[in-house]
């Protein structure tokens, strides 16, 4: 099934909305989008941050109180939804409880006017890749979650939209069932190579699917990355926490040369591997420090001393909660073997490798 | 949260065609006759005057006539809110078998599928001057039935029943295990009625007062009858002001008296009472309280009421039957077919009349409903609140304000309407209508908007996702909408007894007619014949619905809920 491959551009849409308490508040300001051809893009962020209003209005349902979206070139702003010929998975699915599953695949194409028998066999094969073959004649009450969200895929994709767009298609589903329902998801995307924008607000999710990750927070886009850049290069304290576990620790900028940042923090010199540009001498900095990049090693072999507050062990790996001064620091360490002896109370040395550490501005939210 | 720039309806062509349509008809049918009514009562050629107020006002008897209605519609509204809650706590808590929950629901339709006065003329039959059990039984003489006991119990016995079905789902609805927590903690079943299960009924009981309260204040029909000269009410002052003095302007003047009140009514009932509900009734039901929530000797005092009650209605309906039936009831008991004769040869007319009405305005009506409450529920256009409000007018506002408002707005040129057909015709589609437009709403408010939008993501215009989408799932409140407005079409005449004419008249017309001709039999046998019709099409719908009824669709409880 081979789609038209085009990308997408938001070029400064704005969203306002009136809020009962709130007064006029943005859902979405300024929010600059560029999608390529066959890319696979999430927008992250909490609930509230305005990437599912984005989304409706590249979508179509919502409309842009200013800016422009364009799909391949081609400006769509004031085209209505059903003129878009894009793919919407909702987050409940949105199945027509009174058609069957047929009927539910059929709609869009029935809709466009095509032939009975090419309806049927677009449906059968569409069905098929969904592997919902034998379901034609279910209706949606009958469907588990699952299959309710692959009847939701299918109708999606047979109508060989140019953009696909997910608003949180996995948000109903249990947790064992989102792993592998994100993995087929991945896997059509590749195969049928179609521009996708997938909405959701766990990280796990956005990182395991996504080419590119954009994080949203009131209103506006604050990190385009891929999940590596936003993991480890984040470029405010908000991306740090809201991607991942992370300690932030206060430090001071001594010197800044070339590739390596110099911080003077938890009682010792601290060297960084990336900083904000906004860093100079002598400013109040934060460091971001992941968990699992500190290593536990003998007192003295560290970089700096810390006392181990407790430990918890679970199977594969072993969370500790250490002290340094009066900063807590979160560590996971993998177990390899049987665990070694390391115990609530003792002391450690902690060893922090410069490429892992990022230095963000104090103020950078 | 809603859009501060309300996108502009011209994006959908289709639906600023409808909507525009829409208004046209509501100004026109709505607006223009109430604003034409106004003028008539607080203008005299153009020069803004409250004499017509201040004529009613210093007139003895007419300000006695205020009194009494708003008297009549508070006992009214007091009495049929306790039957009907004693009903709907029979019905929701005594674990009844279903065969008895379906005999009282069938007790409880009847007065609701009647025409309004029917119950008047068994109480006729059974406590007038040769009444059944006044003469017959007691050997009473001279005895007169007219006057505010009478009216008051027919009006109770007939309204009672819109009580029973607010209040049985939001009863159903409580959350047992409320009371299961309150009797756990050591209350009595007593104080668990008195201190969880009764205050969480307080807003449905305000809510089925009010409904009675404007009920009972438009009732025209009843007090025509029953009343008497002694106590004067509202409604058939201002008939009688119109047809009996040919006082136009005087009869809308004592309409525009009831206007007060009943708006009244109607802004504390929308804006007030169903803001303050602690129990969202969602049509699942909570099921039976799974523990015995009243003792066997309430529970025996319960079913006793409600059999006292539901036995009374059958009897009267008994009674109308063979009336119906009989040469003369009171005086010649023979059996006879006579009264059937009569109205199937020289009424056969007024029956067609009815009929071919009653038949156009159900689908206009039932069409009218799921437009407006779609539109209104789901498209954002400027004015969507405003004509939600204006759609409900006529519904809120006694018939008889709105029969003097048509007469008036459609007598004279430039819409000149009066004699014909769509007169009677537009008045119980906007009047009646409205059922179908809540219903909508209600429903849509399960739909999700997600579904819409989905069919519009696949390339489906407006027109396409209201016909195969929306369509389809409301089809139940499209069905309820059909069905209401027949049922009124045919038993309805507050608003319309103003409206018949020589071309057009109506069954409940010729039946009030008969009645003051003292032709009780044939009046017995039109009553007869509307119940009957009423229910056949009442069947007939029901069985629609489910040959309709998709898989996924929501079904509807009842009928006449909420």
């Amino acid at each position: 099934m081979a789609i038209e491959t085009i990308g997408v551009q938001v070029d400064g849409v704005s969203k306002r909305f009136s809020h009962r308490v709130k007064g006029e508040i943005y859902a979405a300001r300024d929010v600059h989008l560029d999608v390529a051809p066959g890319e696979f893009l999430t927008l992250l962020g909490p609930s509230g941050c305005g990437k599912t209003t984005t989304l409706r209005m590249i979508a179509g349902f919502e409309h842009p109180d200013a800016g422009s979206i364009r799909l391949g070139g081609q400006d769509v702003t004031g085209l209505p939804a059903n003129q878009r010929n894009m793919g919407f998975v909702f987050q409940n699915y949105a199945l027509f409880p009174h058609l069957s599953v047929f009927d539910n695949v059929a709609y869009g194409l029935q809709v466009r006017g095509q032939a009975a028998a090419v309806i049927a066999k677009s449906v059968g094969d569409v069905l098929a890749l969904v592997g919902l073959s034998g379901y034609e004649h279910q209706f949606s009450g009958q469907l588990s979650g699952g299959e309710q969200q692959r009847v939701a895929l299918a109708r999606a994709i047979v109508i060989r939209p140019r953009v696909l767009l997910f608003d949180e298609p996995l948000s109903n589903l249990d947790a064992k069932l989102r792993v592998q329902m994100r993995t087929e998801i991945r896997d059509l995307q590749r195969s049928l190579a179609i521009t996708t924008i997938y909405v959701t607000h766990d990280q796990e999710e956005a990182m395991a699917v996504s080419d590119r990750i954009a994080v949203m927070s009131q209103g506006s886009v604050v990190q385009e990355g891929t999940a590596e850049d936003l993991y480890y290069r984040p470029a405010s304290e908000f991306v740090a926490t809201f991607v991942g576990r992370v300690n932030l620790v206060p430090g001071t900028l001594i010197e800044r040369s070339g590739d390596t940042v110099t911080v003077a923090a938890l009682g010792t010199t601290i060297r960084a591997g990336t900083a904000h540009a906004a860093v100079t001498g002598g400013a109040a900095v934060k460091l971001v420090m992941r968990p699992e990049v500190l290593e536990l090693v003998e007192v003295g072999a560290g970089d700096f001393r810390a006392d181990v507050i407790s430990c918890t062990f679970l199977g594969e790996k072993t969370e500790y909660l250490l002290r340094c001064g009066d900063v807590e620091l979160q560590c996971v360490r993998h177990n390899a073997g049987a665990v070694g002896a390391i115990r609530e109370g003792s002391a450690v040395g902690v060893r922090v490798a410069a490429s892992a550490v990022t230095v963000l501005p104090e103020a950078a939210r | 949260m809603t859009t501060v720039s309300a996108p502009a309806i011209g994006r959908d062509p289709a639906v600023a065609t409808v909507v525009i349509a829409l208004w046209a008809l509501l100004l026109l049918f709505v607006v223009y006759p109430l604003v034409t009514l106004l003028g008539r009562v607080l203008f005299d050629h153009g020069a803004f005057t409250t004499a017509g107020i201040a004529a009613i006002l210093t007139d003895r008897h007419q300000v006695r006539a205020f009194w009494n209605s708003l008297l009549l519609a508070l006992l009214v509204g007091s009495g049929g809110t306790i039957i009907g809650f004693v009903f709907a706590f029979t019905a929701a808590r005594s674990r009844l078998p279903r065969w008895l929950l379906t005999v009282i629901d069938a007790a409880v339709l009847l007065p609701l599928v009647s025409p309004p006065f029917t119950t008047a003329i068994a109480m006729i039959f059974s406590f007038g001057p040769r009444g059944l059990i006044t003469y017959e039984l007691l050997g009473l003489k001279g005895v007169t039935v007219y006057g505010l006991m009478s009216t008051l119990s027919s009006e109770i016995l007939t309204y009672f029943p819109i009580a029973y079905l607010t209040l049985r789902p939001l009863l159903a609805a409580i959350d047992s295990n409320l009371e299961g927590m309150a009797l756990s903690l050591g209350a009595s079943r007593w104080r668990v009625f008195r201190t969880v299960t009764l205050p969480l009924c307080i807003p449905g009981l305000a809510n089925a007062f009010l409904l009675l309260f404007a009920a009972s204040l438009a009732d025209f029909a009843t007090p025509l009858i029953l009343a008497g000269n002694n106590f004067p009410v509202l409604p058939t002052q201002a008939y009688l002001q119109i047809t009996g003095l040919f006082d136009l302007r005087g009869g809308a003047a004592l309409s525009f008296m009831l206007l007060v009140p009943a708006l009244g009514v109607f802004l504390l009932q929308r804006y007030w009472v169903s803001r303050r509900f602690y129990v969202t009734v969602t049509g699942k039901g909570a099921g039976q309280t799974p523990f015995d929530s009243i003792s066997p000797a309430v529970r025996a005092a319960l079913l006793a009421a409600c059999a006292v009650v539901a036995a009374t209605i059958l009897y009267f309906y008994a009674l109308l039957l063979y009336a119906s039936l009989v040469q003369a009831l009171g005086a010649n008991h023979a059996l006879t077919l006579r009264h059937y004769r009569v109205i199937f040869t020289e009424g056969l007319r007024v029956i067609r009349d009815t009929l071919i009405i009653a038949g156009l305005a159900m689908p206009l009506g039932g069409l009218y409903g799921i437009l407006v409450g779609y539109l209104v529920a789901r498209k954002p256009f400027v004015g969507r609140r405003t004509m939600e409000l204006v759609s409900m007018i006529n519904y809120a506002l006694p018939g008889t304000i709105v029969g003097i408002a048509y007469l008036i707005a459609f007598n004279d040129p430039p819409i000149e309407l009066t004699g014909t057909a769509l007169i009677i015709i537009a008045c119980y589609v906007f009047r009646y209508g409205a059922t179908g437009i809540r219903a909508t709403v209600a429903m849509l408010q399960q739909i999700d908007k997600s579904l819409e939008e989905a069919s519009q993501g696949l390339g489906a215009g407006s027109g396409t996702t209201f016909r195969r989408v929306t369509l389809p799932l409301i089809l139940p409140a499209f069905f309820t909408g059909l069905g209401v407005v027949f049922i009124r079409s045919m038993t309805a005449i507050s608003a319309t007894i103003f409206l018949v004419s020589i071309s057009w008249t109506l069954i409940t017309v010729r039946i009030l007619e008969n009645i003051t001709e003292l032709s009780l039999g044939p009046a017995a046998a039109y009553s007869v014949l509307v119940v009957g019709i009423v229910f056949v099409v009442i069947a007939l719908i029901g069985r629609g619905l489910r040959w309709f009824r998709a898989p996924g669709a929501i079904p509807v409880t009842s009928m006449f809920g909420g």
